[in-house]
């Protein structure tokens, strides 16, 4: 199979452009792996709904009205509602917005942090590629999960500080990646052939080291996200992400506190948001590493 | 290996130096501070003045690092606020056994059940066992702590009453927090294990072994899990100080009375000695356990030990 689409290969790359070649097939491998097509789809559908909220249900997610307080599901409720009375669907609904921001802003800033610092110590070497090195070492032997939730209870929870505190732990595996890969990069003949050519350094990294590193940039990007969105869940049970009553999945679970045994709805739908969303972006993940052909080894 | 060790004690040390200063800092900085909290009634400026002078909050800010720092070097971690009667250290020593006991079985058991899955599902790859067990790993790994907690409870202990719902008071009330934190772990531990011994099965020896005629489960004991216990042993040992800091979320689910509870207690009220007391002895646990991890490393794999030998 491999050895057919590999000869096939160069001769599609002459026909097109160059690059159509190289994403048909890596969509033809993601197409294989039903678990990333899943969670493609699911990504794009919970974008949907996060965006398109007010416009999907007659209800707001603060309205609070307790003479309808935990009910069941039903028609008018298909979620029932929780102990003010709030409609749980559209509260679910809203809820996947602090999910998407804090899964992809705490990654976007993760990547951009990991890829200078690592650009820079695996290039530059010496006394900075020690420093990196050192940092990379301190980030990843720490009890994370306390420093974060510290932080944010001493910057006072909120989502803002939240992706703050998240931040300061998501850049380690992308730098750890690009730090890697600069550093075999560099020693390459073409890289040496730029610089014997007067290149300037900040060039070489952009237009021949980093291009290298797209595809595990974009691994580490889509499999920091389930992570995250654990992480949101998990900090915001603890009541340290999202304010109410701005909802949020982890904090919905954290209502269901004591009602939980005799209004089993309370805990199912959150429950089974949080799973399906570490699911679905964990498939996401593993379909774009089966994609570009990522050799993973952090 | 005596120099190596020394190198890696004093990154440690200076790795918890950083993070002190860093949790110190962060703590100091911020307005507002433990005389704010629990107090329904304004405090006077008098009130305030005291409590900082007794606690010596009033002193700059580098006096009460270097004050806090040689006193931790005597393992002196201060007092609570919140508990004037017990030092830091006591309390701590208190708490643990709680959580590693959480911790530390949830561990024993996603690693028990991880490896028995994982070197099945290598032994059968490609089978409609090796594909169940790795539907399995994949679908249990992406289902947080705290919601398997809930479902667990709702099934077993609130419908079923097999076992409590929470609170402690004996291995009954562990069952469940063990099993819902270890079980989503189980699968990570299942997919790496799967990995290392295929990785181990493809290579030349394993060949020359089934060449030589040696029998299925020879090959499979002697050979490749010798080699794949290595990449397994160093990812696995640093999951038991993992799994102890994290059980935060198992414990409140389950309202277990260990360490991670009152970090998000302490963290709360602004109990600066508590708080930066937990924060450091889990570093320098998940510290220690990292060295150890590599000190084995070299231990069981001889290769390791040779290449060093002739550097």
């Amino acid at each position: 199979m491999s050895t057919a689409v590999s000869a096939a290969a160069p001769a599609v790359a002459q026909a097109q452009p160059r690059y159509a070649g190289i994403l048909a097939g890596a969509w033809r491998r993601f197409r294989r792996n039903k678990l990333a097509l899943f969670g493609l789809g699911y990504v794009v559908f919970i974008s949907f709904v996060a965006v398109a909220a007010p416009y999907l249900t007659p209800y707001t997610y603060d309205k609070i009205n307790p003479s309808i307080a935990l009910q069941g599901p039903s028609w008018s409720h298909p979620m029932g509602t929780d102990i003010l009375g709030r409609d749980m669907l559209t509260r679910i609904m809203y809820a996947a917005r602090p999910m998407l921001i804090v899964g992809f802003a705490t990654q976007l800033a993760g990547l951009a942090i990991g890829t200078t610092l690592g650009v820079l110590g695996g290039y530059l070497g010496g006394a900075v590629d020690w420093a990196v090195s050192r940092l990379v070492e301190l980030f990843s032997a720490l009890p994370w999960y306390l420093i974060v939730l510290y932080m944010v209870m001493v910057l006072s929870p909120s989502l803002k500080n939240l992706i703050l505190a998240l931040t300061i732990t998501s850049w380690v595996n992308s730098c750890r990646v690009v730090r890697g890969l600069s550093f075999s990069i560099r020693k390459l003949d073409y890289v040496e052939a730029a610089r014997a050519l007067g290149i300037p350094g900040w060039r070489i990294v952009i237009y021949h080291v980093l291009p290298q590193a797209i595809p595990l940039l974009l691994w580490t990007f889509a499999s920091g996200i389930p992570t995250a969105v654990f992480a949101e869940a998990g900090l915001s049970f603890l009541g340290m992400g999202v304010r109410p009553p701005q909802p949020s999945w982890g904090q919905m679970l954290a209502d269901a506190g004591n009602y939980w045994m005799y209004w089993p709805h309370m805990f199912v739908f959150p429950s089974a948001m949080i799973t399906l969303s570490v699911l679905a972006f964990q498939g996401l993940a593993d379909g774009l590493r089966e994609a570009m052909d990522v050799n993973v080894n952090i | 290996m005596l120099a190596y060790i020394l190198r890696r004690f004093l990154g440690i040390a200076l790795t918890l130096l950083l993070l002190s200063i860093f949790t110190f800092v962060l703590s100091r900085t911020v307005p507002g501070g433990p005389w704010l909290q629990g107090v329904e009634i304004p405090q006077s400026p008098q009130q305030v003045a005291a409590f900082k002078a007794k606690y010596g909050l009033d002193k700059p800010l580098w006096q009460q690092y270097l004050v806090w720092l040689r006193n931790a070097l005597t393992l002196d971690l201060g007092v609570p606020f919140s508990m004037p009667e017990i030092t830091v250290s006591r309390l701590i020593g208190r708490l643990l056994p709680y959580s590693a006991l959480v911790g530390g079985l949830a561990a024993t058991l996603a690693i028990a059940l991880g490896v028995a899955l994982g070197i099945a599902s290598a032994a059968r790859a490609n089978t409609w066992l090796d594909n169940v067990i790795t539907l399995y790993a994949v679908f249990i790994g992406t289902i947080p702590s705290f919601v398997m907690g809930f479902v667990l409870a709702y099934f077993l202990a609130a419908k079923l009453g097999w076992f409590p719902t929470g609170g402690w008071g004996g291995p009954r009330h562990l069952v469940l927090p063990v099993i819902a934190y270890g079980l989503p772990v189980s699968g990570g531990v299942a997919r790496w294990t799967r990995q290392c011994m295929l990785e181990a099965m493809g290579s030349d020896y394993v060949r020359t072994a089934y060449a030589k005629g040696v029998r299925e489960l020879g090959v499979m004991t002697r050979h490749v899990l010798r080699n794949a216990l290595i990449p397994m042993i160093t990812n696995f040992l640093p999951l038991f100080p993992g799994m102890m800091t994290g059980s935060i979320f198992i414990e409140s689910v389950f309202g277990l009375p260990g360490l991670g509870k009152y970090f998000v207690m302490s963290s709360t009220n602004r109990d600066y000695p508590m708080v930066l007391g937990i924060t450091m002895f889990w570093a320098l646990l998940i510290a220690c356990t990292y060295l150890v991890t590599d000190i084995l490393y070299g231990i069981i794999d001889p290769r390791v030990r040779i290449a060093e030998k002739a550097a």
